[in-house]
C-alpha cells in the first residue's frame, strides 16, 4: 500500500489549463503563442480520455457560405426550442473555419473524398452544401495527434493527475490541487489564471457514451467556487446497442421495432423508445440488435450543460477563472442537439477564447503568496477518505447512485412523485454516504472524489428537472407535457449561496423569443 | 457479472505500458514483478476498447460473445 504521509509537489504556472480534450488542448496552445508559461494537467492521457477521441467530424463553415451562417443559426434557435444562446451560436458558427484550419496546420488527419475535398455532412441521402464534416480516420485517430500542438510549444504537460479542487482566495482562482494514481502525493499547482475544460459527466454508464471517466468534475469545481451552472435538466437521448454478433454500440439515428414487432414512431434518438418501455413494450430492436436505453447517462446535451459564460472571453464571474468546451455552457444547440458537429467545435472555439483571455489576464497578475491557513483545509479535504480507515467504498456508493438515477422513469420521463424521493435520496448520499467514503490505494481516491462530484451533479439535475416546470428539448415532464412559453422562455441557473444550491431562472432576452401569436405547432415543429 | 475487457495474453505482451497510459479509467496497470500488464480493476472498465485498438502485439481480448445484461436497462 502506498505511503499515506503525503508529499506535496508544487508547481508555479502562468496559466493552468486543466483537461486533456479538444478544448484544453486549444486553450493550452492559444495562450502559449501569447509567450505566458503554461501548465496543462489531465486526468488522462491527451487523446485518450474524454469526449474528443470520439468526435467523428467537426462543423466548419467557410467564410464565403454566409447564407449557411444564417441557415445554421436559424435550425439551431427553432431546433434547440427557443434556448440556444444566438450570440454564441452564431459566434462558434463564424469561427468554426479558422479552429478548423488550426487542426490542419497542427495536423491532424480528416478524411478526404476521391477528388481531395473534404467530406461533408449528409443529411438524408443530400450531401450539406456550406458545411465540412471533417471525418478522421478510425476511432481515436485524429485525437492522438492531438497531443502534438502543445508538446511542440512547450506547454508543461501532467497526465494522469486528477484535479480535485480549485485553490480560492481573496475572491480570485489562483490555482488547484490534483491527485495521482500510484501515490497519495499531492500536486499543488500555483496559476495565476486557470482554465477549466474538463468536459462535461455522466454516471459511468457501460454502453453507450463512452464517459467512464467524466464525472461532472469541471461543472462541480466551477459550482463550488462561485460559478453559475446551467442546462442540468437536459438530457442526452443517444440510445445503445447490444449487437447480436457482439459488442456494445452507441446508436444514433436509427428504425427499430418494438417487442411485438411493430415499428416504433420516430428515431432512436429520442423519446420514443422510453415511452414504448414505459408502455410495457420493450425490448426493442434494430435488425437483430437489441437496443438497450432505459438508461440515463446523466449527461445533458453537449456545450447545453455547464458554467455559464459571463462573457465573450469565456470567463466565468469568478476572477481568474476561465472555462471551456463541455464544460462551458455557450448554449449553442438550446435543449437538444440541433446543430450537427457543433461539441467538438464549440470546444475549439470556447477554448481558444478561453486560453487567450487567460493568457491576458496572467500578465496584470502576480502569484499572489499563499495563504497556508486556508489551505490545509483544503488539503485535508482532498486527502481525508485515504486516511479513514473505514466508511464506504466509492464503487458501493457509485453503484447506488446508478441504481437511483439512470433508470429511464428517473431522467428522461418526469414526474415530480418521482424526482422528489430521488432528490431526498441524493441528499442523503450526499449528506451521510459522502463524508465516509474511504479509499484503500490512490485509485479509490480518484474514485472518491469522482463519485462526490457525480452526487452534486445528481442533485443539480433533479433540481433544474423539478424547477422546470413544463417540457421542452430534452426535457420532459408527464406531468407537464406542454412547452409554457409565457413562463419558461428561461435558463434554469443554479449557483451556491451560502453553502445552498440554490435555483433561479433567467430569462432569455426579448429579442430572441419566438412569435408567441403564432400556432404551437408551427413554433415547435417538433412536436408534432 | 462485471462488463470488462477480458484478458491480456501475457505470452504477447511486451511490456511496452501503453495500454496502461491509454486506459482513460485507470483499469490496468503493470505488474511490478512480471513487468508485464495486467486487468488491476476490471469494475471500472467501460469498453471503449482503447487498450485493444493501442497494443502494438494485439495481446487484449474483448470477448465478443460477452453480452452481460446491463445494470438499468429494461428487459
Ligand atoms: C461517441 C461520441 C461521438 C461524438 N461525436 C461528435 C461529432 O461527431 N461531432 C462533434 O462535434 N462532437 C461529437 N461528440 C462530442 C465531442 O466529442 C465533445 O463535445 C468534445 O470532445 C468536448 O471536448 P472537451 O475538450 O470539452 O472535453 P473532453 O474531450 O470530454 O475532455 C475532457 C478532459 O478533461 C479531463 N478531465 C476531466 N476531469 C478532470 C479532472 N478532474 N482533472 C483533470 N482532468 C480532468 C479528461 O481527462 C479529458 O481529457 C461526440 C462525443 C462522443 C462521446
Amino acid at each position: 500500500m502506498a505511503d499515506k504521509n503525503n508529499q506535496e509537489i508544487v508547481i508555479e504556472t502562468d496559466v493552468l489549463v486543466i483537461g486533456g480534450g479538444i478544448a484544453a488542448c486549444f486553450a493550452a496552445v492559444k495562450a502559449r503563442e501569447q509567450g505566458v508559461d503554461v501548465t496543462l494537467v489531465s486526468k488522462g492521457v491527451i487523446g485518450r480520455s474524454g469526449m474528443s477521441p470520439w468526435a467523428h467530424g467537426t462543423m466548419a463553415v467557410p467564410p464565403e457560405k454566409k447564407d449557411k451562417i444564417r441557415e445554421l443559426a436559424d435550425q439551431a434557435h427553432v431546433g434547440g426550442e427557443y434556448l440556444n444562446n444566438c450570440t454564441w451560436t452564431e459566434r462558434v458558427i463564424r469561427e468554426s473555419y479558422a479552429r478548423f484550419q488550426d487542426m490542419l496546420a497542427w495536423g491532424q488527419p480528416f478524411l478526404k473524398d476521391e477528388k481531395g475535398d473534404y467530406i461533408k455532412p449528409m443529411s438524408g441521402n443530400q450531401e450539406q452544401e456550406g458545411r465540412l464534416w471533417a471525418l478522421e480516420d478510425g476511432p481515436g485517430s485524429w485525437a492522438k495527434s492531438l497531443r502534438n500542438q502543445p508538446v511542440k510549444m512547450g506547454v508543461r504537460i501532467l497526465e494522469k493527475v486528477m484535479i480535485v479542487d480549485l485553490i480560492k482566495q481573496d475572491g480570485a482562482v489562483v490555482g488547484a490541487v490534483g491527485i495521482t494514481r500510484n501515490s497519495f502525493d499531492l500536486y499543488v499547482i500555483r496559476a495565476k489564471a486557470t482554465v477549466m475544460c474538463a468536459g462535461s459527466g455522466g454516471f459511468k454508464p457501460v454502453g453507450g457514451w463512452p464517459l467512464g471517466d467524466l464525472t461532472s468534475d469541471g461543472h462541480v469545481m466551477a459550482y463550488r467556487a462561485g460559478a453559475e451552472i446551467t442546462g442540468k435538466e437536459f438530457e442526452d437521448f443517444h440510445n445503445g446497442m447490444v449487437r447480436r454478433q457482439g459488442g456494445i454500440w452507441l446508436s444514433n439515428i436509427l428504425p427499430m421495432t418494438n417487442a411485438e414487432g411493430d415499428s416504433v414512431p420516430g428515431f432512436g434518438f429520442g423519446l420514443s423508445a422510453d415511452i414504448e418501455a414505459h408502455e410495457g413494450r420493450a425490448p426493442l430492436y434494430r435488425g437483430e440488435d437489441e437496443v438497450f436505453s432505459g438508461v440515463a447517462l446523466g449527461l445533458s446535451v453537449h456545450t447545453a450543460e455547464g458554467v455559464w459564460p459571463v462573457d465573450e472571453d469565456c470567463s466565468t464571474g469568478v476572477s481568474g477563472l476561465y472555462v471551456a468546451g463541455d464544460s462551458c455552457a455557450t448554449m449553442i444547440v438550446g435543449a437538444a442537439y440541433s446543430m450537427g458537429g457543433s461539441g467538438s467545435c464549440n470546444a475549439s472555439v470556447t477554448g481558444a477564447r478561453a486560453g487567450l483571455a487567460a493568457a491576458g489576464y496572467s500578465r496584470q497578475k502576480v502569484l499572489p503568496s499563499i495563504n497556508w491557513e486556508e489551505f490545509s483545509e483544503l488539503k485535508d479535504s482532498v486527502i481525508m477518505p485515504a486516511r479513514r480507515k473505514g466508511g464506504f467504498s466509492p464503487n458501493w456508493v457509485t453503484q447506488l447512485l446508478k441504481n437511483a438515477m439512470m433508470p429511464y422513469y428517473i431522467l428522461r420521463i418526469k414526474h415530480a412523485d418521482r424526482l422528489q424521493p430521488t432528490l431526498a435520496f441524493v441528499e442523503f448520499m450526499r449528506d451521510h454516504l459522502c463524508p465516509r467514503l474511504f479509499a484503500r490505494d490512490p485509485h479509490e481516491l480518484r474514485l472518491v472524489h469522482e463519485t462526490k462530484n457525480m452526487i452534486i451533479n445528481a442533485e443539480m439535475k433533479m433540481r433544474a428537472s423539478l424547477f422546470r416546470t413544463e417540457s421542452r428539448g430534452t426535457h420532459y415532464r408527464e406531468d407537464y407535457p406542454l412547452r409554457s412559453d409565457p413562463d419558461w422562455l428561461a435558463w434554469v441557473m443554479i449557483r451556491q449561496v451560502n453553502g445552498k444550491m440554490t435555483v433561479y431562472k433567467k430569462p432569455i432576452p426579448q429579442e430572441w423569443r419566438p412569435d408567441l401569436t403564432a400556432p404551437y405547432e408551427e413554433r415547435y415543429p417538433a412536436a408534432v | 457479472m462485471t462488463l470488462t475487457i477480458e484478458r491480456i495474453d501475457a505470452e504477447l505482451c511486451i511490456g511496452c505500458g501503453i495500454c496502461v497510459e491509454s486506459c482513460p479509467t485507470d483499469v490496468i496497470r503493470m505488474d511490478d514483478k512480471t513487468k508485464k500488464a495486467v486487468i488491476k480493476y476490471p469494475e471500472d472498465c467501460q469498453l471503449c476498447g482503447f487498450c485493444a485498438i493501442d497494443c502494438p502485439q494485439g495481446a487484449i481480448y474483448i470477448s465478443p460473445e460477452k453480452r452481460t445484461p446491463l445494470l438499468t436497462s429494461w428487459g
